[in-house]
């Protein structure tokens, strides 16, 4: 059973890293087509566009700190 | 298991090893490794900068122009882009984390140091900083009583207000909780990639394999360094969002 901490901490962080990953993918797409369609404030939509992704990055490594706790303290 | 990875556990490195034991009144005040490149990061940027300060020139030369062109960026695309003209004044705490922060993240990545910033008491400290700067700001310009107000959107009725103002108040402390653990938790993640990269060669055991870890250590480290920038540039700029919010709490 001592080995199942792994498993959950291992599912976590997959999980973690496909939502993250998708997100964040689609929000720089998004972006992308924002910033071709409009250059002239291109670097508006770059520094939101860094804001957004390090909240959605938190959540992703919110999950990260939950594993590692995980796996040290088990 | 347990003692065959022991030899090769990447959390090890993290740990905490007292350097100098120092205690008062019962409270461990012991210099760690963390302490130690704290100072060196602080010392490292003071000195640069009072070097550049005192021997200025009109016409800038050599590191006169780096340190005036990364304040220049500071000041244009954070501070005056985020908060606008009347944060002037928060430049230079906003310019301090992030020379600190940036610092302090690329002094890590020299072999054998340690990385202030992949330790969570120190982004902690930070964020708490950070916390008690962005009250402080707001209270002093709205006094007390009409920040408190500021939470509260006008035209809401009142029965409402029980559920709003602790999802306001778990929100401020969420602020410098996210501020913390992201800074930490990617800086951490960053050299534990690396680790195991180091640790591979280790593992293997085979001399033929050997170049593929240290390819995949010098893109990592490449990496961090980029990682180590967009995480300044993230904090310091996630932190003049909090300014701009306390400052024009009518938005």
């Amino acid at each position: 059973m001592e080995g199942m901490t792994y498993v959950g901490a291992v599912i976590g962080i997959a999980l973690a890293a496909f939502g993250g990953s998708l997100s964040i993918g689609w929000l720089v797409g998004k972006t992308m087509e924002a910033m071709s369609r409009q250059p002239e404030v291109a670097g508006e939509l770059r520094t939101t566009m860094l804001i957004s992704i390090a909240f959605i990055e938190a959540l992703a490594l919110y999950t990260l700190v939950v594993a590692l706790l995980l796996v040290m303290t088990k | 298991m347990a003692e065959e990875s022991k030899g090769i556990d990447p959390l090890h490195h993290f740990e905490l090893h007292s350097l100098f034991d120092l205690h008062i009144a019962g409270i461990d005040f012991s210099i760690n490794q963390a302490v130690l490149w704290t100072w060196i990061a602080g010392a490292v940027v003071f000195s640069l900068f009072a070097w550049t300060a005192a021997t200025r020139k009109r016409y800038p030369k050599g590191k006169q122009n780096l340190v005036e062109s990364v304040l220049d960026f500071l000041m244009k695309e954070i501070v005056l882009k985020v908060i606008g003209e009347e944060g002037r004044f928060i430049f230079p705490f906003i310019a301090t984390l992030f020379l600190f922060i940036l610092t302090s993240s690329l002094l890590g990545l020299i072999p054998g140091s340690f990385t202030p910033v992949a330790n969570i008491n120190v982004t902690a400290g930070l964020a708490i900083m950070v916390f008690v700067t962005v009250q402080a700001v707001g209270v002093k310009r709205h006094g007390l009583v009409g920040y408190l107000k500021g939470f509260v959107p006008p035209g809401v009725p009142s029965w409402i207000l029980p559920l709003m103002l602790p999802i306001e108040f778990i929100g401020q402390l969420a602020k410098p909780l996210s501020l913390a653990i992201r800074l930490f938790a990617n800086m951490l993640a960053g050299h534990i990639v690396i680790l195991v990269f180091l640790s591979l060669i280790i593992l293997l055991k085979s001399i033929p394999v050997t170049p593929l870890p240290i390819v995949g250590v010098v893109i990592m480290s490449a990496f961090e360094i980029f990682v180590a920038l967009i995480q300044s540039f993230i904090f310091s700029i996630l932190t003049a969002t909090y300014f701009a919010a306390a400052i024009h709490m009518e938005h």
